[in-house]
């Protein structure tokens, strides 16, 4: 029989949308983290597919001897596609001249990932090549038509070969960045590579295999191939090892959406436990009676409970329902944007999802679901009557316990959930204090205002203690959605600053001394911004306070030398001169030398502290056989994500001036002048260009994807804050209906009583965004420093706003629920209440 | 002896100490009856009503109903005894807001798992004039109307007992005339036990017993009229 009843009880609430908020935030969560865990399974995967065009692969072996071809067979074998890609340097020559160039000889197939562009003329528009080089051709960077004085059709020879030039190279996806090794590319055939007769035992070359195709077919490759890897000669990489220049924006975005996806479900989740809340306190009244008549505790509870799992399930298979469609709506639209295709998530986000909603549906009802149950019968006689608070403590570690638990489960980390949750528990402490403070304090200025104000503020302080919970959710809601907003502005301007719009696109470098002020000139003239023009010498850091570094190329060499002896860079570094700290540099320890004279260094944070370099120390270095000794001075920070020139080693200009150096700049050319760029350096013929829009471009359109995934993000955890205050709001009606009552009994004019609960709201509102920014700022100020390395800062522009914003969208929300108690008439709101 | 109270006293403890609402009552009543428990606001008829009806339990005495001891039950149990034995009208109806008039006339059946239910019910409706309004909710009806419904919610599965908590306190004068008329109407058909605390004059006066209640103490206010 209960059944029955529990089921028209449940078809009457539905209808008159008793259980419309409950079943929206759990509805919510559901979307939110099916939608957000999709959404992010396959933007991580499109992301990394993306990236991997990085390194034109998925993984690329590299050796420094010959790969077995068994190993590629088994690659093949495992449905996995393979390329060659052998690389290494060789003096280039064309009609009489020469010059050093990086060889690639690559097989058919390359690059797995990402597209090769050529153009017909050096430096001319590029466009996606279909196939490779034929036979007996080449194709060659734009910077090798300057230094070998070549036009398209002329012949170079490298090794014992000699080839075509019948395209020139734009773009290869897998160029790297580094502006002072990489000397121009020639690009040829794999199958040409024994005629150069370049590759001989004991000559520098690397051997790489690039190798795409499914992630399982990976993983299965990874594991046959792993054991029989020599670790001296062999590295396997994947785009997260590599230096990829987005690895640090992609870590950041990451981190975030998971951050905001775990508020947006703690979000719903409270919107769920503040209707579960209401919901059951709408039903003392019926419980009483049902009690009256006789229903025993086990027979309110299965009615009950029934209801709960009746609406959960609905409210789960709703809430996957849309969490899907949503999610390949944006995938459709950021597909079509972007012009990329994401990979299918797995099947872990529906099981998240599912059990997101249902432990926050059962966990979050289960106290108020108690109570209900213990409401005395004789609550029909003595309305006031309501059940016992003898077990507070079980509510608060049944929702605390499952907060943490959705946390733990939500982002597989238990520091970081344990953290937020501490953080959380010790704010939510200080927040409860803080909101009855102020409601004290605005009592007292509230008793000198006019009667709408001052029956307000006697509002909030006779709900003081409901009102510090509700300020609390107001608070909460605000915050996250605040820090959210924020944290999201804060990342995209972190990352717009990496890439100005007028970031310089092309490095030049080589430029002779004695052509360094036509250079400069010719920049003015032609009106091109530039950075400064930076001398740099070659030289190598041989000694640390007199102890011998290891001169470590590769792994090999140090098994041959050496095993010991404290460890260097390894390789020749590019030395410049300078009497000011360069943009972009921030000195971290020591000073700055000005006029000094003394000889002495300044070293790049990272390298100072990978080579355990203080300020003080004395470093050595060999110039081209000349040899020296400087003290470090200062350590510097330096911006690697600027598209301008950096050093480790920055000298004061009496030490480095005498020795002979080329010069290097970077500057901005539109792309509407690219066809100019071969006449205004026809008069710098040894000075070399690289073009740095390529990468640009590919930096740029991943920043434009997670932009996207943010805002969607955002979205969503919008929606759960709002939830949260409107279901807060409701919450609060049920009690302000019955001083309504009597104040419009007694004849309290309809504009004042509007006009009070407007101003309650406001002031609530108000407070719980001044209490929120506060909160706000304090999580982002650790959020920054510990997630997201970022330089925390304040936000002076919210401590206005966000007050504002809580007092009007508050205010706007209670305002709009109270509408329709004020607009009916006294006879009717008697009647509802009895 | 269908309803026994023996030196029953009701004492609640107040910010200025114990408070003591009920001086210790002695009152004993026959199947059949129908009482009027009469008093100013305060005195404590609605707290008798609550004890009697096993709502609430008393400091000391005991109440006894066809002998069972109230004060020996569980809260389950005496849930049991008021689905078997009780039935209730109260002065703000306490309608289910979420079951039609119908539901909440089948309610008290139901709860106590009697087949027929909507059967009964609807004879019921039937008998107080809202044949043609059961499928309305609550806040469809008027007061008299909703008033008719809990009449007939109270006599749905025949309680041997009914309470009746001011069941014309709400109503314009000629409405709870009707509904007074409809009650008793429907005791005498049912041969219920009818306690009723009202302030209605008219109404007391309908009942064999009225007593009165004044600052916590019971005494036979009137002999049988009928």
């Amino acid at each position: 029989m209960w059944h029955k009843i529990s089921f028209r009880l449940l078809k009457q609430e539905l209808r008159r949308g008793e259980l419309t908020i409950m079943a929206l935030a759990i509805i919510l969560s559901v979307t939110a983290v099916l939608s957000l865990s999709i959404f992010s399974d396959r933007l991580q995967a499109g992301l990394t597919e993306r990236s991997s065009e990085f390194l034109a692969a998925d993984r690329v072996l590299s050796s420094r001897r010959d790969i077995p071809q068994e190993w590629l067979e088994q690659a093949g074998q495992m449905n996995l596609k393979t390329a060659w890609k052998v690389v290494f340097n060789s003096m280039a020559f064309a009609d009489g001249n020469m010059t050093l160039v990086d060889v690639k000889a690559v097989s058919e197939g390359y690059p797995l990932r990402g597209e090769l562009e050529i153009a017909d003329q050096p430096f001319g528009q590029g466009y996606v090549a279909r196939g490779l080089p034929a036979e007996g051709e080449a194709w060659v960077a734009s910077q090798l038509f300057q230094a070998l004085q070549l036009e398209i059709g002329d012949d170079i020879e490298v090794g014992n070969s000699s080839f075509k030039v019948t395209k020139v190279v734009t773009y290869e996806p897998d160029v790297g960045f580094s502006v002072f090794t990489d000397s121009p590319n020639v690009l040829i055939r794999h199958s040409q590579l024994e005629e150069t007769g370049l590759i001989q035992p004991g000559s520098r070359v690397r051997f790489n295999v690039l190798m795409a195709g499914e992630s399982n077919a990976i993983d299965a490759y990874e594991d046959w191939l792993l054991p029989r890897l020599n670790d001296d000669t062999h590295s396997w990489r994947s785009i997260e090892d590599g230096d990829s220049p987005l690895s640090r924006s992609l870590n950041r975005a990451e981190r975030f959406m998971m951050l905001a996806s775990l508020l947006g479900v703690v979000l719903a989740a409270t919107a769920v436990a503040v209707a579960a809340q209401r919901y059951c306190q709408r039903n003392y009244d019926v419980v009483a009676i049902f009690k009256t008549l006789g229903a025993s505790r086990q027979q309110i509870r299965r009615i009950f409970m029934l209801h709960l799992l009746l609406l959960t399930a609905a409210s789960v298979a709703i809430g996957m329902a849309l969490g899907w469609a949503l999610q390949y709506l944006v995938i459709e639209w950021v597909a079509q944007k972007l012009d990329a295709t994401l990979p299918q998530a797995g099947w872990q986000p529906y099981v998240l999802a599912g059990a997101t909603g249902v432990i926050s549906a059962v966990m979050f009802t289960l106290y108020p679901l108690f109570r209900l149950v213990s409401i005395p019968p004789l609550r029909v006689l003595h309305r006031q009557l309501t059940a016992g608070n003898a077990v507070r403590w079980l509510q608060w570690i049944l929702s605390g316990g499952t907060i943490y638990a959705l946390l733990v489960i939500y982002s597989q980390q238990w520091w970081l959930s344990t953290a937020l949750f501490a953080g959380g528990a010790v704010a939510a402490v200080l927040l409860l204090g803080l909101g009855r403070l102020f409601i004290s304090a605005s009592r007292k200025a509230g008793m000198q205002a006019g009667s709408s104000w001052r029956l307000a503020m006697a509002g909030l302080q006779r709900r003081a203690a409901a009102n510090s919970v509700q300020m609390l959710s107001f608070s909460t809601a605000i915050m996250l959605l605040l820090l959210v907003i924020v944290l999201r502005n804060d990342l995209l301007e972190d990352w717009k600053s990496q890439l100005p719009a007028d970031a310089p696109n092309y490095f030049a470098i080589n430029i002779a001394e004695d052509k360094v002020d036509d250079m400069q000139t010719m920049f003015e003239r032609e009106n091109i911004p530039s950075t400064d023009l930076y001398p740099i010498v070659p030289g190598r850091l041989t000694h640390i306070n007199g102890e011998k570094l290891l001169d470590e190329v590769t792994k090999e060499d140090r098994d041959d030398n050496e095993a010991e002896g404290r460890e260097g860079i390894g390789r020749e570094l590019s030395l410049t001169w300078r009497d000011t700290l360069p943009p972009n540099n921030e000195l971290t320890a020591g000073e700055w030398w000005g006029d000094d004279a003394e000889p002495q260094v300044s070293v790049e944070l990272n390298v100072s502290e990978r080579l355990d370099i203080k300020v003080g120390d004395e470093l050595r270095f060999n110039l081209g056989g000349e040899e020296f000794t400087v003290p470090v001075t200062s350590l510097r920070k330096a911006d690697w994500n600027t598209l301008q020139p950096n050093f480790y080693m920055i000298f004061n200009t009496s030490t480095l001036e005498d020795f002979p150096a080329t010069y290097i700049t970077s500057f901005r050319l539109g792309e509407d002048r690219k066809d100019e760029l071969y006449q205004l350096f026809k008069p710098f013929p040894q000075t070399s260009l690289i073009d740095l829009d390529a990468m640009i471009n590919q930096i740029r359109e991943v920043i434009g994807q997670v932009s996207l995934a943010i805002v969607f993000v955002l979205v969503l955890v919008i929606i759960a804050g709002a939830l949260v205050l409107v279901a807060q709001v409701q919450a609060s009606m049920e009690e302000r209906q019955k001083e309504l009552v009597i104040l419009r009994t007694l004849g309290a004019p309809g504009k004042l009583l509007s006009r009070s609960i407007t101003y309650e709201f406001l002031v609530l509102g108000a407070i719980s965004g001044l209490i929120a920014t506060l909160a706000m700022e304090v999580s982002l100020f650790i959020l920054q420093n510990q997630v997201f390395n970022m330089t925390p800062v304040i936000h002076w522009k919210l401590w206005l706003l966000g007050p504002v914003f809580g007092a009007v969208v508050v205010a706007v929300l209670g305002r709009l629920s109270c509408h329709r108690l004020i607009q009916r008439n006294t006879a009717q709101l008697i009647r509802k209440l009895a | 002896m269908l309803i026994q109270a023996q030196q029953l006293e009701k004492t609640v403890d107040t910010s200025e100490g114990p408070l003591q609402i009920l001086q210790p009552i002695n009152v004993s009543i026959n199947a059949g009856d129908t009482v009027a428990i009469v008093g100013a606001s305060g005195s404590g008829k609605s707290t008798l009503l609550s004890l009697l009806a096993g709502l609430d339990l008393a400091s000391s005495g005991e109440v006894l109903i066809e002998n069972e001891k109230l004060s020996e039950l569980d809260e389950e149990q005496r849930a049991k005894v008021r689905a078997d034995k009780v039935g209730f009208i109260f002065q703000s109806f306490l309608l289910v807001p979420s079951l039609s008039a119908l539901e909440n006339v089948m309610l008290p059946a139901e709860l106590a798992g009697h087949k027929g239910a909507e059967k009964e019910a609807r004879e019921l409706l039937a008998k107080v004039g809202l044949e043609d309004r059961w499928h309305h909710y609550p806040n469809q009806l008027s007061g008299g109307e909703q008033q008719r419904v809990a009449i007939a919610r109270a006599f749905v599965g025949q309680p041997k007992i009914l309470f009746a908590d001011e069941p014309t306190g709400n109503l314009d004068a000629k409405t709870g005339g009707k509904v007074e008329e409809l009650l008793f109407d429907l005791n005498k058909d049912y041969g219920t036990t009818l306690v009723v605390v009202t302030h209605d004059q008219r109404l007391a006066e309908r009942c064999q017993r009225v007593l009165q209640m004044e600052a916590g103490q019971l005494s036979e206010a009137a002999q049988d009229v009928a």
